[in-house]
């Protein structure tokens, strides 16, 4: 089944039959490798329209971005997994109303990330994709390589649970179901089995690099503070140079603001310039939030965001005394 | 004086010669991306990249510069150690050229009211004792859209010493005074041989040929005047979700903040990489912002890049380097943005 | 030469652990002179952005006190400061600070002597760490 062709089609109908004003979805980018939203309000726009292994982008964050650009505006969005859970959050988070908005799932086998297939090619820029299935070419100019598709799915796909949207108006095409993915967390045990300051030293490693430009926070979905800590200056939090404690403190302190709130969608890692492993600690306080207090972010549309719920009998191990 | 010949077996005796007297940049490997960073050996240069990750301008304008620091006592401009001035190898067409336009800023800004030129003492120190060895792309990208705005892939402004990779040597031609001094003192250099200079505009001309044809630019500052309120900037923004990846990576957006730091009694004046994609840059003291929208700081990167800085300075403040279409999460082409003001058909305007 | 003695920023909830503190000092009870108090109104204003300042700062270690659980005096504020706080700790131990930098507990106004025991028991902790420098700013 092709699932661009499905796609249109939903979106034509959603539009021709008046159930949305604009339909949020991918199109073709202007680079090879890449997809870019695309805002649709006519059925011919409908025929632009994209579905495949380029689509990262999560399209939820245009729910929240300029504060209610899509005010009583009916819009269908296009999701995957990972994105029907920024959609859901964002109803939780009371940003969109559920009965304004048209959920359209897609079956995701994971998209990929531009910087890995980069960093394959040895500085030689990649001009084509194709994708076999289990397997992608990519080809430049002079040379074409098969490489493995876990080699350049994003890190997220990688560790992904849940690849179909759980709440959605209508679902394209055939559902993967969950995936139970033995090896999600292994990542974060290795990285535990290190001693303290190796940790350190790895941590710093990484988030050094950070050029403060802020594509990881506005890129996210659940990112969307009218004025964001890090741009306070009355009181000014945290220094804006690359000071290694103020970018940690401004990653840390994202980490928490997205605690139970993060879907794992992996956007910030694949938009940072600078390839910093992101994803990392966003796993861990997931998993944090899970062992403890049994949340998944976005994904119960009844639920309430982790952080702002509690019980009184939670465990409390950690407090002193 | 004329070309001379770099064999590239003696490139490592060249950086090392070049080092004795110069604190040398090339681009290399930081994390899994490459900058122009220092570097002491040929090891830690990588020339595969065409376009580096980060723009060279972080060499000259820092992402974060004390500018001074004080305390009870007063204040202090803080001692530089003793630096050798810089060399930088292997910076492309489209690299050197945006230093000429950082330094129409930096280098004697024009001043309002009283046009007076300001010329900013951070950056001279660093630029102006600094030699360019430049290098011509043979390969350009599909990215690369240099020959919009300049001469194309073998452009040599901005450079001092215009190098050209010719197979298993480097081609090199003085373009400034300085650059001729240091080649006359560089002793691993030979002479060129006849066909040398014949090779590199082939190749030059071979690069050329590769790249799509530009846009025509001419009255590009024009148009986009006129198309200021027009609602075309609401299509052209509507996905740019104003991170600053483009501005950051952009070797010719100058935009800063100054930022104190203190503690105590002591602290440190600081200027920090700023950029018009963040609400708060315009934001007032009163809570006010005049460019509140998305839309509106999209249109001021494009106005300040293709109409206010040809008007003030008489030059496009881009080189077509692509960064920013590589870099940008959403795919927000500086091109197609281009493209779609090019062929605007001007409502608004004709009806009213 | 003294023993070198750790920084320690003590936040405490202004009903409980605040008043914790005063009764341990009224009743002349002895324990390190290591911590320097902030009080705030409840365990549940503690935004670990102000751990993590602290920490910046140069203090040595950290510890947050409120309200026995059931004892707020807002009713629920520091069960949601425990979540964040469940959460912030492992995070912190998982980039490689060390563990007993930063610490809660629950002391109520009448346990002037548990007080003394958990500063007693985090001075000593820290004490064995040595000063802190993983996360401090270098000015
Ligand atoms: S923090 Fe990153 S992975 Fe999590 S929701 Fe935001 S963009 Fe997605
Ligand atoms: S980091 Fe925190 S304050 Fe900043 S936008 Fe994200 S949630 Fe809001
Ligand atoms: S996207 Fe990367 S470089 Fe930019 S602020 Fe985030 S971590 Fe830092
Ligand atoms: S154009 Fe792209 S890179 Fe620039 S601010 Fe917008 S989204 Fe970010």
């Amino acid at each position: 089944m092709n699932t661009t062709n499905e796609l249109r089609k939903s979106i034509k109908a959603l539009i021709a039959e008046k159930k949305v004003d604009l339909f949020l979805a991918w199109e073709k980018g202007s680079l090879p490798l890449t997809a870019t939203p695309l805002f649709v309000s006519t059925e011919d726009q409908a025929d632009r329209a994209v579905f495949d292994v380029t689509c990262g982008n999560n399209l939820s964050i245009y729910f929240t971005k300029d504060r209610k650009q899509f005010a009583n505006r009916k819009v269908g969005i296009a999701v995957k997994g990972c994105d029907a859970r920024s959609v859901v959050l964002n109803i939780l988070e009371k940003q969109i109303q559920r009965e304004n908005v048209v959920i359209v799932g897609v079956p995701c086998d994971g998209v990929l990330d531009r910087k890995k297939v980069l960093a394959k090619t040895d500085g030689r820029e990649v001009l084509e994709l194709i994708d076999n299935g289990e397997t992608v070419t990519v080809k430049g100019n002079g040379f074409d390589l098969l490489l493995n598709r876990n080699e350049i799915l994003s890190s997220s796909c990688l560790a992904c649970t849940y690849p179909d949207a759980q709440e959605y108006d209508v679902f394209i095409g055939d559902a993967r179901g969950e995936v139970p993915n033995e090896s999600r967390l292994k990542e974060i045990h290795d990285f535990q089995a290190l001693s303290a300051s190796e940790r350190w030293d790895k941590t710093r490693n990484e988030y050094e690099r950070c050029i403060r430009c802020y594509a990881c926070r506005n890129v996210c979905p659940s990112c969307y503070c009218n004025v964001c800590f890090v741009d306070q200056n009355d009181p000014k939090w945290i220094g804006s140079t690359c000071d290694y404690t103020d970018t940690l403190i401004f990653h840390v302190i994202r980490n928490l603001h997205v605690a139970g709130r993060c879907v794992e969608c992996g956007a910030c890692q694949r938009a940072c310039p600078m390839d910093i492993d992101l994803l990392m600690l966003n796993r861990k306080v997931a998993m944090e939030v899970k062992d403890r207090f049994g949340d998944i972010a976005g994904l119960d549309i009844n639920g309430k965001p982790a952080m702002s719920d509690f019980r009184e009998d939670e465990k409390q191990k950690f407090i002193m005394g | 004086m004329n070309m001379v010949r770099l064999d590239k077996k003696k490139f490592g005796d060249f950086i090392l010669e070049l080092s004795v007297e110069h604190a040398v940049y090339a681009p290399g490997n930081t994390g899994g991306k490459t900058d122009f960073i220092p570097v002491s050996s040929e090891d830690e240069i990588n020339l595969k990249t065409l376009v580096t990750d980060l723009s060279p301008k972080g060499i000259f304008f820092p992402h974060s510069e004390v500018l001074y620091e004080y305390d009870t006592e007063g204040i202090r401009v803080p001692e530089k150690e003793a630096g050798k001035p810089i060399a930088v190898w292997g910076m492309r067409g489209c690299d050197s050229r945006s230093l000429l336009m950082l330094n129409k800023v930096f280098g004697s800004a024009i001043q309002m009211p009283d046009n007076k030129n300001f010329q900013d003492p951070y950056w001279k120190e660093k630029y102006d004792s600094s030699v360019i060895f430049g290098s011509a792309c043979n390969m350009p990208q599909s990215t690369c859209f240099c020959n919009w705005f300049g001469d194309g892939p073998h452009s040599r402004e901005g450079m001092d010493v215009f190098v050209v990779d010719a197979g298993d040597h480097y081609l090199m031609e003085p373009v400034s005074d300085k650059g001729s001094n240091i080649l006359g003192k560089l002793t691993c250099l030979t002479d060129s041989l006849e066909g040398d200079a014949e090779a590199a505009l082939k190749l030059a001309s071979e690069a050329e040929s590769t790249m799509v044809p530009p846009m025509d630019v001419n009255g590009l500052g024009e148009l986009l005047n006129d198309l200021y309120d027009e609602p075309v900037w609401e299509d052209i923004s509507a996905k740019c979700i104003n991170c600053g990846a483009c501005t950051f990576s952009c070797p010719t957006c100058h935009c800063y903040d100054i930022q104190d730091e203190g503690k105590g009694s002591s602290g440190k004046r600081i200027r920090i990489w700023d950029s018009c994609m963040f609400p708060i840059f315009t934001m007032e003291a009163s809570g006010h912002n005049p460019r509140a929208l998305s839309s509106q700081r999209v249109r001021q990167r494009v106005m300040h890049k293709y109409s206010y800085f040809l008007e003030k300075y008489g030059d496009f403040l881009c080189t077509g380097c692509g960064r920013c279409i590589t870099v940008c999460p959403v795919n927000l082409d500086i091109r197609e943005v281009l493209k779609t003001i090019n062929v605007y058909n001007r409502q608004g305007i004709t009806n009213g | 030469m003294s023993e070198w003695q750790p920084r320690i920023l003590a936040i405490l909830c202004n009903w409980c652990s605040y008043a914790g503190a005063d009764l341990a000092g009224v009743s002349r009870m002895q324990y390190p002179p290591s911590i320097r108090v902030v009080r705030i109104p409840c365990s549940g204003r503690v935004d670990p952005l102000f751990i993590m300042k602290s920490l910046q700062s140069g203090f040595d270690g950290v510890l947050v006190s409120g309200c026995h659980p059931g004892d707020c005096h807002y009713i629920s504020g520091n069960y949601v400061a425990r979540r964040k706080f469940a959460v912030l700790k492992p995070l912190l131990e998982f980039i490689g600070l060390e563990p007993n930098r930063v610490q809660f507990s629950w002391i109520s106004a009448g346990e002037g002597d548990r007080f003394a025991k958990v500063v007693t028991k985090i001075t000593e902790d820290i004490r064995e760490l040595g000063p802190a420098t993983r996360l401090v700013k270098k000015t």
